[in-house]
């Protein structure tokens, strides 16, 4: 099921007026009817209580002596008052004229309280009746013989009138509250619809921003400067989101780029050999140590390759590290020994201060590589007859090593840069046509995955320190 | 003709000298941007064949400091840099021609001898000096219908007299369009290689072509 936020607008506003509106209308008719019906029942027992007064007994006789204005009401037939009037043995002592035939039946539970009731008189005609009994007045001259008579009959007096006007006007009230309601609710629905559209405008307009917005062209913002505060977080989130892409766009297509330039030179080796070897018929020795160049170019490429696969593998999560208690000074050696010869061509000197016995847990080969990377990276930029050495202490859970250089020519702003991938600090010697920028890259992404971190430091005199930390 | 290499990949600067040479041009190489913006200001280079990553100093700058000395040498960047904005850059600075790595070495070489001829205000690979031909695109030369073998060197001196036929060309003009830096410091060599060029262009029953203008240097032509 597809969420809509303008039909669950709709459907809330509409759902939301509609009970709001059926409350109060029902509310507003209770009020209405109840304050009607009193008013007729206040009318009504007035009426009853003039009869009642007219009510009279003489020597155990009872009569209804009426005014002949009083009479009319009674008379009138189309909005007709009644009234009936019982002994307490329920013969009936009087009745208006507009009854005819007619007779209500007594209520024997009735006290002298009025009550009230609503009914339906024979003509089918609503009608509301009060009924109490009493005890009519004393003739004049019983009154003033007789005060003590225990013998004080009890009648029963109901009235009844015509109600239709108040029912009629009820549902007149019904029906404008009704009618009231609906244009109210389908006038909300339709004004809902149109302020809820206008609503989410802004969200549209978004919306077509975003779609405009291409992977080729990450450098574009959303610019709409009208969005309601609601949405603006939304398009902050999104810029930023923009920022961050397009920087991993650039990052990515510089590294794709910088691999196709890094792979361009080594190329251009060997095409150029090969050109050269073949442009005339040579002696042998010539063929050979063209191959051998040729063979020396594709070794550097392939090394390339291998670090580029290892980065990606680091990057991709892809490698998996042991955790072995390993002796940094033994790896350091081990890795040395592979590249003393070069150290030797250039008159460059070794010295491994790393405490033998020091020791941290952490994957063999993959330090291995770190160290080999930045003692292949040392050797490639130490001075004529300079030096390395590498040191290490264990400080708290950390333990720290150090791997140092002579004859840096790097600044203090470009320190910062030797983690990037082909960054290549000036150098007098980069005639092995290898390296590519690559080393320090790698080195700082296994550290990391490795749990520690990689930093640079570089010292008056030229003195270049990589300084790793390690869990112990 | 005289070539600097300044390029700092070990093997393509091997293969790249030794293909030149061979191709007849004298070449001076280097792999530092310093030491190739001072080999290019002492020197008067027909070409500079330019890497533009360096250590030192990058390649546009010595290509800027070149041309704000005023030095009229033809630069032929070679880089592996290839997008369009590299490109202009690099023309817009002064380079007279872009090579992007890697390339064919018959190119770079023909792009290089394009660009001599434009020093020389020569259109026509081909020149004709009396009955002799020289084919420079096939390093071919004829004496009438007979074909004539030089060494690179030997080749380099005729081609260098021939874009200068009918002028007096001085031993030290010579020394430095057609040997390279650290090449035995002797006058001397230059009057050896006129000998063996003679030996071989000349013919007894055909007019002199080369000729010595003493005191002066030498003339090629086919009347004196």
């Amino acid at each position: 099921m597809t969420h809509s936020i303008r039909t669950r607008l709709l459907t809330g506003i509409s759902v939301g007026m509609a009970t709001l509106l059926i409350t109060f209308s029902f509310v507003i008719y209770g009020v209405m009817r109840r304050s009607l019906i009193n008013q007729f029942d206040a009318s009504l027992l007035s009426t009853a209580r003039l009869l009642e007064a007219s009510v009279e007994q003489d020597k155990g006789n009872i009569s209804l002596e009426l005014e002949p204005e009083q009479m009319s009401e009674f008379e009138r037939t189309d909005h007709p008052t009644c009234y009936e009037l019982w002994q307490s043995d329920g013969t009936v002592v009087a009745k208006s004229p507009s009854m005819g035939a007619e007779t209500f039946l007594p209520d024997n539970n009735l006290a002298d309280t009025p009550v009230f009731r609503s009914l339906i008189m024979k003509n089918d005609r609503p009608a509301r009746a009060v009924a109490f009994k009493f005890i009519p007045r004393m003739a004049d001259s019983e009154k003033r013989k007789d005060d003590q008579s225990a013998e004080t009959p009890q009648v029963t007096l109901v009235v009844a009138r015509d109600a239709s006007d108040m029912e009629h006007n009820l549902r007149f009230l019904r029906w404008l509250l009704l009618v009231s309601s609906a244009s109210i609710i389908t006038l909300s629905f339709v004004v809902g619809g149109f302020v809820v559209r206008q609503g989410l405008a802004p969200l549209n307009i978004l919306a077509g921003e975003i779609a405009a917005i291409k992977e080729n062209n990450l450098t574009a913002r959303i610019s709409t400067k009208s969005l309601p505060v609601e949405i603006q977080p939304i398009k902050d989130r999104l810029n930023d989101m923009l920022i961050r892409l397009e920087a991993s766009f650039n990052r990515e297509r510089r590294f794709t780029s910088d691999v196709a330039h890094e792979l361009r030179t080594p190329l251009a080796g060997i095409s150029s050999t090969i050109e050269v070897a073949l442009t005339r018929i040579r002696e042998q020795q010539e063929y050979q140590a063209a191959l051998s160049d040729c063979l020396t170019i594709a070794r550097g490429m392939q090394t390339m390759i291998n670090n580029l696969l290892v980065l990606s593998r680091i990057d991709t999560n892809q490698t998996t590290f042991r955790n072995d208690t390993i002796r940094p000074a033994e790896i350091v050696d081990s890795c040395w020994r592979l590249l003393s010869h070069r150290a030797l061509e250039h008159n460059v000197t070794f010295e491994n201060r790393l405490v033998a016995e020091m020791t941290c847990n952490s994957d063999p080969d993959g330090l291995s590589m770190v160290i080999s990377n930045l003692l292949d990276n040392a050797v490639e930029y130490t001075n004529e007859g300079g030096q390395i050495w590498t040191q290490g202490k264990q400080t708290g859970n950390k333990i720290e090593i150090a791997v140092s250089n002579t004859g840096c020519r790097l600044t203090k702003n470009e320190t910062p840069q030797v983690f990037d991938c082909f960054w290549r600090g000036d150098t007098s010697r980069t005639d092995t046509g290898i390296h590519c920028g690559l080393g320090l890259a790698l080195v700082q992404r296994i550290i990391t995955a490795l749990g520690g971190s990689a930093s640079v430091e570089v010292l008056p005199g030229g003195i270049f320190t990589i300084r790793l930390l390690l869990p112990a | 003709m005289r070539v600097l290499l300044i390029e700092d990949y070990r093997p393509l600067q091997t293969s790249l000298t030794k293909g030149l040479r061979e191709a007849g041009f004298a070449v001076d190489v280097t792999g530092d941007g310093q030491e190739g913006l001072w080999y290019a200001m002492s020197n008067d280079y027909d070409v500079i064949i330019l890497d533009l990553m360096l250590p030192g100093l990058d390649g546009l700058s010595i290509l800027s400091r070149l041309r704000a000395e005023d030095r009229q040498n033809h630069v032929l960047i070679l880089t592996a840099k290839d997008t369009l904005q590299d490109k202009v850059k690099g023309l817009n600075l002064g380079a007279d021609d872009y090579l992007i790595k890697p390339f064919a070495f018959e190119e770079l070489l023909a792009r290089l001898r394009a660009l001599v001829r434009r020093s020389y205000a020569k259109k026509n690979p081909s020149i004709e000096v009396g009955d002799l031909r020289i084919e420079m695109a096939s390093q071919q030369i004829w004496r009438g219908k007979e074909e004539i073998h030089l060494t690179p060197r030997e080749y380099a001196l005729l081609e260098y007299l021939a874009m200068h036929t009918g002028e007096t060309i001085s031993r030290a003009d010579i020394w430095e369009h057609v040997y390279e830096f650290g090449s035995s410091a002797s006058s001397n060599v230059v009057d050896v290689y006129i000998g063996y060029l003679r030996g071989k262009i000349e013919r007894p029953d055909k007019p002199v072509l080369i000729h010595t203008v003493r005191g002066r240097g030498y003339i090629l032509g086919a009347q004196q």
